[in-house]
């Protein structure tokens, strides 16, 4: 009888045990599938291979549904950036008749004879149209940059001559103002987009003349290992600490300047560019100047 | 969207008169990809606050919360493997295995976790970092900036949710910190990474989005 109760023990054990095993066989199979499911996933090549009633088929049905609404969600993404990009395309080519008409015609006005009232109100007329102008223009890169419908193409170039030519255009600038405006020669090159950095050291130049009443703006070029620092110092008013990481923000514009025309896009738009090059802006600031250190990468480094 | 946040976070060492108090109650949060830098001089509870925040020490009381999970509950084994999935370390010292190469210390806690190493993606950061000729080498074989990158390439390998840097040029010479920290910068915009970094050097500071100034275990 013992031996009956005995036999029966060992193959109840032995049926679970192998039950046990099996068990353990599918989960691991299973589980090997959906790695397997998952993989193909990320690949982009899933497809459902199992049709029936069992939890897997299910699950496969389940992801084939999740990977299709993310393939139309994608397709909706670049349809609206396609719909962006002819959106800032238009607002580029359409405005600038209208408002080079504007310059024009306000400088048409001047030459005529007025009163001292209503030179004033042309001269107003005239400093507006240029800041739309400018407004308009920066938005447009920036959208361009953003939206990544434009992308730079740095190569490593030498700074001197680019330093030149921005020394030339901000020469009369500073001139009329009484301002020192020096270039240190430099033979230094760096990885860069010449168009583009131009166009953000421009800016930084443009405000440090901007808030400067006496005394100097220089640039000066530093190599480091791995980036080229070119530092923008002025005389001017100073950054209180507090503000300094605000200076950057998108049509942020101090309240101790509000007499002064500006939009406040100018440093946004430069930092947007520099850190598209692989560089940065770095900003020191005393009671008096401010330096602005932009670094660019010197070699192949930080590429895409 | 946060990613880190320290409620009430308060560390006493010792007992009684003799009681030291490193932490009065520290409150912060930091969001997805910013670069925030914790300033203070030493002996102010900035390096014990960046012990709490990597879940290196326990609390006296208090939290820190990061990607939604508190450190305080987990068990010990969960928290070492969290760590490893979701906060890089970057350590003043380097700390890199003297008999590894550069490439076999990069990927070494993306190994160490058992996981596939992504190949394109670590390609990638070297080549990001500059590092593509130093591949082989062995970190006394490199300057300590390279080393240093080498760290950074190292926390970035496990994308993890937080990367925490301590005094990272500590042992850099002021051109070479401002070239790492530009390169740390550079990086954690382009792969969204959120950075925290501790350090005493202002100029060091300057370089983050945020400053949060900590005196005498407290935000000033």
């Amino acid at each position: 009888m013992s031996n009956v109760i005995a036999g029966i023990a060992v193959a109840a054990l032995l049926i679970v045990i192998a039950c046990m095993t099996i068990q353990r066989h599918r989960t691991k199979r299973l589980l090997r599938r959906l790695d397997e499911m998952l993989d193909a996933g990320i690949r982009g090549d899933f497809r459902a291979t199992d049709y029936d009633e069992s939890q897997l088929s299910r699950l496969e049905a389940k992801l084939e549904q999740f990977l299709d609404s993310s393939a139309i969600s994608a397709r909706n993404v670049s349809e609206e950036h396609n719909r962006m990009k002819t959106l800032i395309s238009d607002i580029s080519h359409q405005t600038k008749t209208p408002i080079a008409n504007l310059v024009l015609y306000s400088e048409l006005l001047s030459d005529a004879n007025l009163s001292e009232e209503q030179r004033s109100n042309v001269e107003a007329i005239r400093t507006q149209a240029e800041k739309l102008r400018f407004l308009i223009d920066s938005l447009v890169k920036l959208s361009r940059l953003e939206n990544g419908i434009l992308s730079l193409s740095p190569e490593q170039r030498p700074l001197q001559s680019m330093l030149e030519q921005i020394h030339a255009s901000y020469k009369k600038k500073t001139e009329a103002k009484g301002l020192d405006f020096v270039v240190n020669p430099t033979d230094i090159s760096a990885r860069m987009d010449e168009k583009w950095t131009t166009e953000a050291i421009s800016n930084i130049v443009d405000n440090a003349i901007k808030y400067t009443e006496s005394g100097s703006v220089r640039i000066d070029v530093q190599p480091y290992e791995l980036f080229t620092r070119i530092d923008i110092s002025d005389t001017g008013i100073g950054i209180p600490e507090a503000e300094q990481a605000q200076v950057f923000g998108r049509f942020y514009r101090s309240a101790r300047n509000k007499h002064t025309e500006g939009v406040g896009i100018g440093l946004f738009l430069a930092r947007e560019i520099i850190s598209q090059e692989g560089g940065y802006i770095k900003l020191s600031s005393g009671e008096t100047g401010t330096t602005f250190s932009v670094f660019l990468p010197r070699g192949e480094i930080l590429q895409n | 969207m946060e990613i880190l946040q320290t409620t009430d976070l308060v560390k006493t060492y010792g007992e009684g008169d003799t009681c030291v108090h490193a932490l009065r109650g520290v409150n912060f949060t930091v969001d997805k990809g910013e670069f925030v830098a914790i300033v203070g001089t030493s002996g102010s509870g900035k390096s014990t606050l960046l012990h709490m925040l990597g879940g290196l020490d326990n609390p006296t009381s208090g939290t820190v919360t990061i990607d939604g999970k508190e450190l305080g509950n987990m068990k010990d084994e969960e928290r070492t493997i969290f760590r490893r999935r979701k906060i890089g370390f970057v350590f003043q010292s380097f700390n890199l295995v003297p008999v590894l190469s550069v490439y076999e210390n990069i990927v070494l806690p993306v190994e160490l976790d058992g996981g596939k190493v992504d190949a394109s993606y670590v390609e990638e950061i070297i080549h990001t970092l500059g590092l593509d000729e130093k591949v082989n080498a062995y970190p006394n074989q490199l300057s300590g900036g390279q080393q240093q990158r080498v760290a950074i390439a190292r926390a970035l390998a496990a994308a993890p949710a937080i990367i925490l840097a301590d005094e990272p040029t500590g042992n850099l010479d002021s051109k070479t910190s401002q070239d790492v920290l530009g390169l740390l910068k550079v990086i954690g915009e382009r792969f969204g990474q959120t950075i925290v970094m501790i350090t005493h050097n202002e100029e060091i500071a300057q370089m983050a989005d945020r400053i949060i100034r900590i005196e005498d275990g407290q935000i000033a």
